[in-house]
């Protein structure tokens, strides 16, 4: 089966597999909790009940009432500081639930303002977030110049570490500063930091919502906004780092076939092919010529099939090399810059840190080796093997 | 300044002013509507209390019972269906926080299961987005066939017509389901499919919630999870077709500038490579039209042919690489195919070429000429222009 619906398959199999175990751990961790929260809380509201000698009717209005003024308690919601907060969790879809329109006119203009704002925001953070893991390997680049290293490359692991620990202490901070404001213990303040940034957002811990800050302490509500927009820039940032590269695994290898697809039938179409005869196979044109657009047609085609062989030619020479980064994909952009410049001033060695493109050159012998099998077709079906990741 | 520094500060004065906008608008649509709602329900609450005459202390007690219980009101939310429910909302960050982990070990729990599970959902679906994507597109080619139309391509347009359309035919099926069973009325439905599926999730408006559901209707809830589930994949699909290829704009950009500056050295360094001198540049794949010098060494053949199109290449602009529509330069290209030069160099985005029904999978070349896509046409039609604005990119953001 095709590469892509093998990997599609495999991922539909692991998120169920995966919904499936969550829900048993949760269901083990809360449901006794649950149960007991619950008859206690029946308990409690059956001697209001007796003290005040509530019929089921009455205690239901109560109910109402209260739940309902439950968002009013908080504060004003929709003044202009309490918009722009949930605007924000509209268009990061955070979506507290704090406050949601309860005008059908606010409902419509919710989903209007979703619709445009989503795809801007999620384009937003991830340009912010290439610029910062740019800027980052740069800096860390000059470090480790500075530093003296013997190799100044900044490798894809420095980059995951950093990206890491960089959200770890985003956590952290909000952490501390949302316990201190908000008078949440510190774990309860590093839930809430968590929740939000991952934008999942229950609402079960919202800030802002304790002694009318929205309206009376304009500077915390500025540090809250800002801290939202930042942690999920850095978070945005190691998503992109991490993350961006697998969605677009499958576009890849399509392409991929479809190059293979093309080569396969020009080649199939070449008559006059002589494997061994590098020189002269260039004109494996279908009309047999030689220069002009037909030969240089060809030249395409050879390039093209042996890029889509270069990548696994990139991975033959990775094992070799016994790399263990395990991001192997090659589309980071990590290395590209100090990799390409680093080929450059050393010629014929390979870096360390190979960039992630098909660095093909790596040695001589498989690029003759490729370069005579350019034009054999069974040597390219051999070259099927693809990247090793899913 | 850097075009992509320029595009992300755009990008951010863009997404301030969006804010700002939604915030008044916001503002002014809810504001007063929220006063005059506070204002009854203060008054009620005013009246009940007088009524029951409620302690102070009492009433307060009473709020926090109500409160608390709020969550219960709906029915056993931990059992297998509502933890199952709960932790889609969690990998999906729908996160409605009906139910919300009580006990500090489900807190815990809840943050590695979404460390994981949020990268997992993401990435499974984009790729069920673009396993959709390709059907979609065989589909419609074998549909325009069968209709006997003249060109039988794909363009992104009509792809991306196909996407909006299933887009809202999936809101439409979700909001009259769920207005049949929930109860509310249709816009409500549509306005909870909404905001389920673009993963906001508010929590104003959550399935399964009435009626003890999660436990009673076992079918019902089936189809809320698969509703969910394929709903996102279908948003996913479209977004994997529309946006996607802007998510990593800044990052083709800048290997685009990175080969253009090892180039830039290299052709200054003005190395005579030999046809089987070791390339020492990994750029060769990328940039066959300006570095051919590199290309030969892997492919060294055509040497005529080379040293022809290489004299025209120092000729022109010497740094066209950069340009997405570099490869049409109509004097190098030979042909008005626009997919194999650009797939060469400017090798960059999988899901931009991707979604551009013109794949090199057919010999028909010559017949590539009328690809309809957008990106296509846009870049063909820049080729005049290209040898004139090298630096001329795609023209979108």
């Amino acid at each position: 089966m095709k590469r892509q619906n093998v990997r599609t398959l495999a991922l539909i199999m692991c998120t169920f597999t995966y919904l499936l175990v969550g829900a048993a751990v949760f269901d083990a961790l809360e449901s006794e909790e649950e149960t007991a929260e619950r008859r206690r809380l029946e308990a409690k509201s059956q001697e209001l009940k007796n003290k005040y000698n509530l019929s089921a009717e009455s205690y239901r209005e109560l109910e109402w009432v209260v739940l309902k003024l439950k968002p009013h308690k908080a504060g004003v919601q929709w003044k202009f500081a309490g918009s722009f907060y949930f605007a924000i969790t509209v268009i990061t879809t955070i979506g507290y639930g704090h406050a949601a329109p309860s005008t059908d006119g606010g409902k419509v203009f919710c989903m209007v303002y979703a619709l445009l704002g989503i795809p801007l925001t999620l384009v937003m953070f991830q340009s912010l977030g290439e610029r910062i893991n740019t800027f980052v390997r740069y800096l860390l680049h000059r470090i480790k110049k500075c530093l003296g290293m013997r190799r100044a490359e900044v490798s894809m692991a420095n980059m995951v570490t950093i990206g890491f620990f960089s959200c770890i202490s985003t956590l952290c901070i909000g952490a501390a500063a949302f316990s201190y404001y908000e008078h949440w213990s510190f774990f309860h303040a590093y839930y809430y930091c968590f929740i939000t940034l991952t934008t999942i957002g229950f609402g079960d811990y919202v800030a802002l919502q304790k002694d009318e800050a929205l309206q009376n302490k304009p500077q915390y509500v500025a540090f809250s906004f800002v801290y939202i927009l930042t942690g999920l820039t850095v978070i945005g940032a190691f998503l992109n780092l991490v993350v961006l590269r697998f969605m677009t695994m499958n576009a890849e290898d399509e392409k991929r076939d479809a190059e293979h697809r093309a080569l396969l039938t020009r080649n199939g179409q070449a008559s006059n092919v002589h494997p061994a005869d590098v020189s002269s196979a260039a004109p494996a044109a279908p009309g047999g010529g030689g220069g002009g657009g037909g030969g240089f047609r060809n030249v395409y085609a050879e390039v093209l099939h042996f890029q889509s062989m270069c990548s696994c030619l990139w991975y033959k020479s990775r094992e070799k090399l016994q790399y263990s980064i395990p991001m192997i994909i090659p589309r980071d952009l990590s290395t590209s810059d100090t990799c390409v410049e680093q080929s450059h001033s050393s010629p014929g060695r390979c870096p360390e840190t190979p960039s992630n493109r098909c660095f093909c050159n790596a040695r001589r012998s498989a690029i003759s080796s490729v370069s005579t099998g350019l034009h054999s077709l069974a040597a390219f079906q051999s070259l099927t093997k693809r990247r090793s990741s899913v | 300044m850097k075009r992509q520094n320029l595009r992300t500060a755009a990008l951010i004065l863009c997404i301030f002013s969006y804010l700002l906008v939604g915030a008044a608008v916001f503002d002014a649509l809810e504001s007063e509507a929220e006063s005059g709602r506070k204002r009854l329900l203060e008054q009620k609450r005013g009246e009940l209390r007088r009524k029951y005459r409620f302690s102070a202390d009492d009433y307060r007690e009473l709020e926090r019972l109500v409160l608390q219980a709020e969550p219960h009101r709906a029915g056993r939310q931990w059992k297998f269906a509502g933890s199952f429910y709960f932790a889609i909302t969690v990998i999906t960050t729908i996160g409605y926080g009906h139910a919300a982990p009580g006990t500090d070990a489900g807190k815990v729990f809840c943050m590695f299961y979404a460390i994981l599970g949020i990268p997992l959902t993401l990435v499974m679906f984009q790729s069920l987005g673009e396993r959709m994507n390709t059907v979609v597109r065989l589909l419609l080619k074998k549909i325009k066939k069968c209709l006997g139309m003249r060109t039988t391509n794909v363009s992104m347009e009509n792809m991306v017509l196909v996407g909006f359309l299933s887009c809202m035919g999936t809101l439409c099926i979700g909001a009259a389901a769920f207005s049949y069973f929930e109860g509310w009325t249709f816009f409500h439905a549509y306005y909870y499919c909404f905001i389920t599926l673009t993963t906001i999730g508010f929590g104003d408006f959550v399935a399964l919630q009435k009626n003890e559901a999660l436990q009673k209707k076992p079918p019902y809830v089936a189809f809320s999870f698969m509703y969910i589930l394929v709903g996102l994949t279908v948003i996913g699909a479209f977004l994997n077709l529309v946006v996607l290829r802007f998510l990593t704009m800044n990052s083709e950009d800048e290997r685009r500038d990175a080969e253009e500056r090892a180039s830039l050295r290299r052709a200054r360094n003005n190395i005579h490579l030999k046809p089987k001198e070791d390339s020492r540049s990994s750029n060769a794949i990328f940039l066959p039209v300006e570095d051919r010098t590199s290309q030969m060494n892997l492919i060294p053949l055509i040497q005529d042919a080379e040293r022809q199109r290489r004299q025209s290449a120092n000729s022109a602009a010497a740094v066209p690489s950069f340009c997405t529509c570099l490869c049409y330069r109509p004097q190098l290209c030979g042909s008005p195919v626009p997919s194999h030069p650009e797939t060469l160099s400017c090798h960059t985005n999988p899901v931009y070429y991707n979604s551009i029904s013109y794949k090199i999978d057919e010999v028909s070349l010559s017949t590539r000429g009328q690809t309809g896509s957008s990106p296509g046409s846009t870049l063909s039609s820049n080729s005049p222009r290209c040898r004139h604005h090298p630096r001329l990119r795609r023209k979108s953001i």
